[in-house]
């Protein structure tokens, strides 16, 4: 069987919906004080260990080498982006100074976003995004629209991942020990579908994910800052198309992604149980090391 | 467990890279060999937002089109258009957008005198069948202080369409 990941404790139940389907995340491996897991985590004592390196550098190094392993192109066009109107921004005046450079021009007074640079950097987010869920990561939704609230809660739940669209609380990533225990396992990408929170200010968590090392995705509109977000989206955050499309976008990345991983996992079992078969015909014991 | 909770310094990547590094972070997190190998066009970094001060403009462009000049006219003569607008459809045609596509496709024929052109369209489309109310109403066409981001363009168009009614109205 595939390395178990580590200790995965509640997380994050201060206002977050658990999906207690989704959360039979395998037995319980060897966790870390922390709990914060490895790649490539030391396996569990059933399997052969020569399998743990093999696993590294097959199932982990390989969709690293290529350019868009996951395909993640072919799930938008820049007229995908156009017809969900994802390229209309806020007015003229509650323009951000660090959105200048993906902004295209301005019609009559709206702030019309660039697409080209949006398709650009959506396909490196859904890129990070698939990777850190082939490696088995712990992904966070959050928002603080209510208008949206219900999709994006459906949606994390469809790809078996969190949401956190309610009241932040205060030290929810930065005192997640004294909040939620001691081995607590933070997310490893937070993707922010609005940046900004119910009265226009940078959302709590933008900062706390900087200050707790973890990247971000998100969709960053006209009067948003888009410095501490690791992967920055610039799009339209307000019309129900545009947060449905990215919505789906993700949803479809994540799945994509956990499905890429089960069949190579399977795949390598195969491997493994075919090279362990020649080998025992041929020389027998050769696999099986203390 | 080691972290730098300085999110001003650098971006998340130098800070984790630098800690692990220094031999102070132990375990690789998840998403670094990803960030590794798929880093971002821009590299997190915090900035300052600063004002702009003085005359210091930001250079966005303004968007505007050869048909906004005949959309300017078509306005102003027969005021907001007879059909509602239907943004729900993304092919909605309004009734100034077959206006304006009359308007090109007589001009491509030919036709240079605007004055012209445009009472030709507006027979054109009556002819299809689209009747066009004019409007007569008290307008004051203020060329005032708009901001910056009007262009030359729309202050032509407000003194073309200063000059199209004849019957001068006083303002109130």
């Amino acid at each position: 069987m595939a390395p178990a990941p580590a200790l995965l404790t509640p997380l994050l139940c201060a206002g977050v919906r658990r999906w207690p389907g989704f959360l039979q995340k395998a037995a319980l491996g060897p966790a870390g004080q922390n709990g914060r897991m490895v790649t490539g985590a030391p396996a569990p004592a059933v399997s052969e260990p020569q399998d743990s390196y093999e696993l590294q550098s097959r199932i982990l190094n390989v969709p690293l080498q290529h350019s868009d392993f996951f395909n993640v192109k072919e799930l938008f066009s820049v007229k995908s982006l156009f017809e969900a109107r994802v390229h209309l921004g806020h007015k003229a005046g509650c323009r951000h100074r660090f959105m200048e450079p993906y902004i295209f021009g301005n019609r009559l007074g709206q702030d019309i976003i660039d697409l080209d640079q949006t398709a650009l950097n959506l396909q490196q987010a859904l890129n990070f995004t698939a990777h850190v869920a082939y490696r088995k990561g712990i992904i966070l939704f959050v928002s603080r629209n209510r208008q949206f609230s219900y999709l994006i809660e459906n949606t994390a739940r469809d790809c078996g991942e969190y949401a956190h669209t309610r009241y932040f609380k205060g030290g929810l990533l930065t005192n997640a020990q004294l909040l939620f225990g001691p081995t607590v396992r933070l997310p490893d990408l937070i993707i922010f579908l609005h940046t900004l929170n119910n009265v226009f200010e940078p959302h709590v968590a933008v900062r706390d994910a900087a200050k707790m090392n973890i990247p971000t995705v998100g969709i960053v509109d006209t009067n948003c800052n888009p410095c501490l977000i690791t992967y920055p989206v610039p799009g339209n955050d307000d019309s129900p198309q545009a947060i449905q499309l990215f919505c789906q976008l993700f949803q479809t990345t994540i799945n994509r992604a956990k499905e890429k991983r089960r069949q190579m996992e399977a795949l390598h079992r195969l491997q493994s149980r075919d090279s362990e078969g020649s080998a025992t015909s041929s020389a027998p014991d050769k696999s099986h090391s203390p | 467990m080691a972290g730098s909770r300085l999110e001003r310094v650098g971006s998340v990547f130098s800070r984790t890279r630098d800690l692990m590094r220094a031999g102070v972070l132990k375990e690789k997190p998840v998403w670094f060999d990803i960030y590794e190998a798929f880093p971002p066009l821009r590299e997190p970094v915090y900035r300052r937002p600063r004002l702009r001060y003085g005359k210091a403009k930001a250079s966005i462009q303004d968007i505007f089109y050869q048909e906004d000049q005949i959309r300017a006219k078509f306005f102003s003569a027969y005021g907001s258009g007879q059909k509602a607008f239907d943004l729900f459809n993304p092919k909605f045609k309004s009734i100034c957008q077959r206006f304006v596509e009359k308007y090109m496709e007589l001009q491509n024929l030919g036709e240079t005198d605007e004055e012209k052109l445009f009472v030709e369209t507006g027979k054109a489309l009556l002819a299809e069948g689209v009747i066009l109310r004019r409007v007569r109403e008290a307008r004051t066409v203020n060329v005032g202080p708009q901001a910056s981001s009007e262009g030359k363009q729309p202050q032509e168009e407000e003194a073309r369409a200063q000059q199209e009614p004849k019957t001068a109205l006083s303002p109130p």
